[in-house]
């Protein structure tokens, strides 16, 4: 029988491995351009971008833009390789090697 | 997304990372104002310059190229102002952006370099500007700027052998089909996201 090697649970969640999908391809977004693409609620969103900061897959600055706070996240050295870990073990869970 | 520790299959975890990945793939926010800016800009000054020099006996029909400079100012203020105003800067942005700094670099230094000889530069400056140009196609997946890319490579051909009548007409041609067309397709284009 072929052993599956666990999903990483921080990122085997809807909304977390969306977040962490999408700053893949960014250097910088801003939280409300996240919220805007995944179509989480606001406080949904804040709940699981603290799991992954705290996980240390993401960082987060808090600035301000014209008085206005301004989130911004950015994927860790740790997050992509950790993302990078999820899609290898996901493929290798959607297509395993046929035992010899 | 509400349910935010929902079990997910494989299948489903795929396509979440697919859709998002997606997402921010393509970005074409600005590239229609700074194609629009410097291939009306581009075909003044080439075609300013042949008209002065043809018709007209001022002695430095190239002055006109010093508009490049203000160009070049409006065009990192609005770089400056929108990159400010976006919500999130993909490596696709930073890419484009890059590879215009790039070939600015490259052309200012042409400039410097060869001042003397301003109406020998042309072919240079279409046969560097064709590789920005290329690459931006490639980077934002729309095959008017490859193809407006390789066009300016072929100009820079023809307007080394065509000899000094034709050649000072290389420049708005090019700008033409490198910039304007494609300029005007991807503002359509982003009209037309936005309805």
């Amino acid at each position: 029988m072929t052993r599956f090697k666990e999903l990483d649970p921080i990122l085997h969640s809807q909304l977390r491995l969306a977040v962490i999908s999408l700053l893949v391809g960014t250097e910088v977004a801003e939280f409300t351009y996240i919220r805007e693409q995944t179509g989480a609620t606001a406080g949904n969103l804040s709940i699981q971008i603290t799991k992954l900061k705290e996980a240390g897959y993401i960082e987060v600055t808090k600035k301000f833009r014209n008085n206005y706070p301004l989130t911004l996240c950015s994927i860790t050295k740790l997050g992509r390789e950790k993302f990078t870990e999820y899609v290898k073990d996901l493929r290798d869970y959607l297509s395993p090697e046929k035992p010899e | 997304m509400e349910n935010e520790e929902k079990m997910m299959t494989g299948e489903e975890s795929l396509r979440i990372i697919t859709e998002m990945i997606n997402r921010t793939k393509v970005n074409i926010r600005q590239g229609s104002f700074h194609l629009l800016l410097w291939g009306w800009l581009l075909t003044f000054c080439s075609l300013s310059d042949w008209l002065l020099a043809r018709f007209t006996s001022f002695a430095h029909p190239y002055y006109v190229w010093y508009l490049i400079i203000p160009g070049a100012f409006v065009s990192m203020i609005y770089g400056f102002v929108t990159g400010r105003k976006a919500k999130v800067h993909t490596y696709a942005d930073m890419l484009y952006m890059w590879t215009w700094i790039g070939f600015f670099i490259t052309s200012t230094v042409l400039f410097i370099v060869q001042a003397k000889s301003m109406e020998s530069v042309a072919p240079y400056i279409l046969l560097l500007a064709g590789l920005p140009t290329f690459l931006s196609g490639f980077i934002i997946k729309f095959k008017p700027l490859i193809t407006g890319g390789i066009c300016f490579w072929v100009i820079a051909l023809l307007v080394h052998f065509a000899g000094p009548a034709l050649a000072p007409l290389g420049t708005p041609v090019a700008m033409l089909i490198g910039y304007l067309i494609p300029g005007y397709m991807l503002k359509n284009r982003v009209d037309h996201d936005k309805v």
